[in-house]
């Protein structure tokens, strides 16, 4: 696995709407790193890391993966830049009627030609990759079912096989638990901190509950408004801090459970 | 099928209204329906509209219909190929124009098409195609290739267009758009994201408007056979020129027939394709 550290350059970015979404972020983030981005819902969580995979283009400083720069990158270097991170959402992002085998070879999109991939001719070695994404989160049996017919948190983990048969240097997770329940959340945010560990892919988390951004934090990135405002170590981080991020006052509602 | 702009947010009101004034709306209301009034007046006198004109020759009615039945049931049998015609050119159109329809519905998609100068260029000539009446693009192409079914399955292949792009762009401006920036940002290219992200949501909807445009096809088929493009329509239209009402019975019977059956058919169908939709959600 490529080990390339990601560069935020004093990284900005205004929306068309005059929103600033980033303001002025410089970071780096090293290979391998477990790095949880928390903040309030729109603090610029989710720009922060589009921004690293082009979805949404900086407008102003850079963002480099290694030696390449987002900013530079289109067309067919864009792509395989994309190729390089994989990403988990929210809300899966699966397609609901291709099987879960299906699903998780678009991960391998970037890698097989456009021509192949359109007929659906895809190669045997990377049908191969996608069933091995599939072991590798525990839903192996699970490949030729439709995809709307898993449970969340197992369409959760076909979000992440897709994002692995990529086979990425960073995997970025767009609170990749809040539609799930307690006890899932958990089981999904092990699975991403073993793919971290063992295949020693950087992975990047937004997530809103505090405890688990805490239990599962190796450092934690605190966003304001665009800015970054905290950068510290998981363990070390305090309450105080996170008042300091939001705000405000922790309540209820910025914990996932009393008892984890 | 579904209305324009049906999916737009209501707009809401600048506070609540204050009572309305009785005489206002009395004057407002008086001042439409004369308006309308005046209106019927003036298109009755520029159509000859006349009831009792009716009544006078509903005597000439009734020698028409002594005419008509029974019907001639012994021209049946020669109805059969004309109408296997029929279903060729609705069928031939309906793949050939849904063939065409599903590029240019993914160009008149806004969040879909590449670029907006694209999506405006598409949308447009979509519009423009649906605009023309199906009787104007038979008479082109007859005036192209000859009277004939090959006339009438160009013409009803450009209608087919038309319908099924119209409808198909709209249901994939609905599609849901997080899965388009999955593939992307799996490195996914734009035919990728259309084949991957679009494609697959709405299937269903593509087979169904597919077999609408079938149904419509069989039914204008027999309009355009009126003017010579083929199919049942062109017997219709000898046997009026003959005056043997009891055939034209019998073929507006049959036409009635095939079109119900169809129609039911395809239906039924239709349901199905929509019921999976309904559930293959979440």
């Amino acid at each position: 696995m490529a080990a390339d550290p990601i560069t935020f350059e004093r990284a900005s970015v205004v929306y068309g709407n005059g929103v600033r979404g980033l303001d002025d972020v410089s970071l780096t983030l090293e290979p391998g790193q477990f790095v949880v981005v928390v903040g309030l819902s729109g603090a610029g969580k989710s720009t922060l890391l589009r921004t690293i995979n082009g979805l949404v283009p900086v407008t102003g400083g850079d963002v480099r993966l290694g030696a390449t720069s987002v900013r530079d990158a289109r067309g067919g270097d864009l792509r395989q830049l994309r190729a390089r991170i994989g990403m988990v959402f929210q809300d899966y992002r699966l397609v609901k009627r291709l099987s879960v085998l299906q699903n998780v070879l678009l991960g391998r999109l970037a890698a097989v030609p456009t021509w192949r991939t359109l007929l659906g001719l895809w190669p045997k070695e990377d049908v191969a990759i996608a069933q091995q994404a599939l072991e590798q989160v525990g839903i192996g049996d699970r490949a030729h079912v439709r995809a709307s017919q898993l449970s969340g948190g197992q369409q959760q983990r076909v979000g992440i096989a897709r994002a692995l048969a990529q086979r990425p240097s960073v995997i970025l997770a767009d609170e990749p638990v809040a539609s799930l329940d307690p006890i899932t959340s958990h089981r999904v945010m092990e699975d991403l901190v073993r793919i971290n560990r063992e295949l020693g892919i950087t992975v990047l988390i937004n997530l809103h509950f505090l405890d688990l951004a805490k239990q599962y934090g190796e450092r934690i990135i605190g966003l304001r408004q665009g800015k970054l405002v905290f950068d510290g170590r998981g363990e070390t981080v305090t309450d105080n801090d996170f008042a300091e991020i939001y705000g405000r006052a922790m309540t209820d509602d910025d914990v996932l459970t009393e008892s984890s | 099928m579904s209305a324009d702009g049906s999916a737009r947010p209501i707009e809401s009101g600048a506070g609540p209204t204050p009572p309305p004034d009785p005489w206002r709306a009395r004057v407002r209301n008086g001042v439409v329906a004369l308006v309308l009034g005046a209106l019927t007046a003036w298109s009755v006198r520029g159509t000859g509209f006349d009831l009792g004109e009716l009544f006078s020759n509903l005597k000439q009615a009734q020698r028409l219909i002594d005419d008509s039945l029974p019907p001639a049931w012994g021209f049946l049998p020669r109805l059969w190929d004309p109408f296997l015609e029929t279903l060729q050119i609705a069928y031939v159109s309906a793949v050939v124009g849904g063939l065409i329809a599903l590029p240019l519905a993914v160009l008149s998609a806004r969040p879909i098409a590449p670029l907006r100068a694209v999506y405006l260029v598409s949308r447009n000539a979509m519009n423009l195609l649906r605009t023309m009446p199906d009787l104007f693009w038979a008479m082109l192409f007859a005036s192209a290739v000859g009277f004939g079914p090959f006339a009438g399955t160009l013409a009803l292949s450009v209608f087919t267009v038309a319908v099924v792009a119209k409808l198909l762009s709209e249901s994939m401006e609905a599609i849901d758009l997080g899965v388009l920036e999955a593939v992307r940002a799996s490195g996914g290219g734009w035919f990728e994201t259309v084949a991957y992200g679009v494609l697959p949501q709405v299937l269903p909807q593509y087979v169904s408007y597919l077999l609408y445009a079938f149904e419509l096809n069989i039914r204008a088929s027999v309009v355009l056979g009126l003017v010579g493009a083929g199919g049942v329509g062109v017997v219709l239209k000898s046997q009026l020129a003959m005056f043997d009402y009891a055939r034209v019975t019998m073929i507006v019977l049959a036409i009635f027939v095939v079109v119900l059956m169809i129609e039911t058919v395809s239906e039924f169908a239709r349901r199905r394709l929509v019921g999976e939709i309904a559930t293959g959600r979440r």
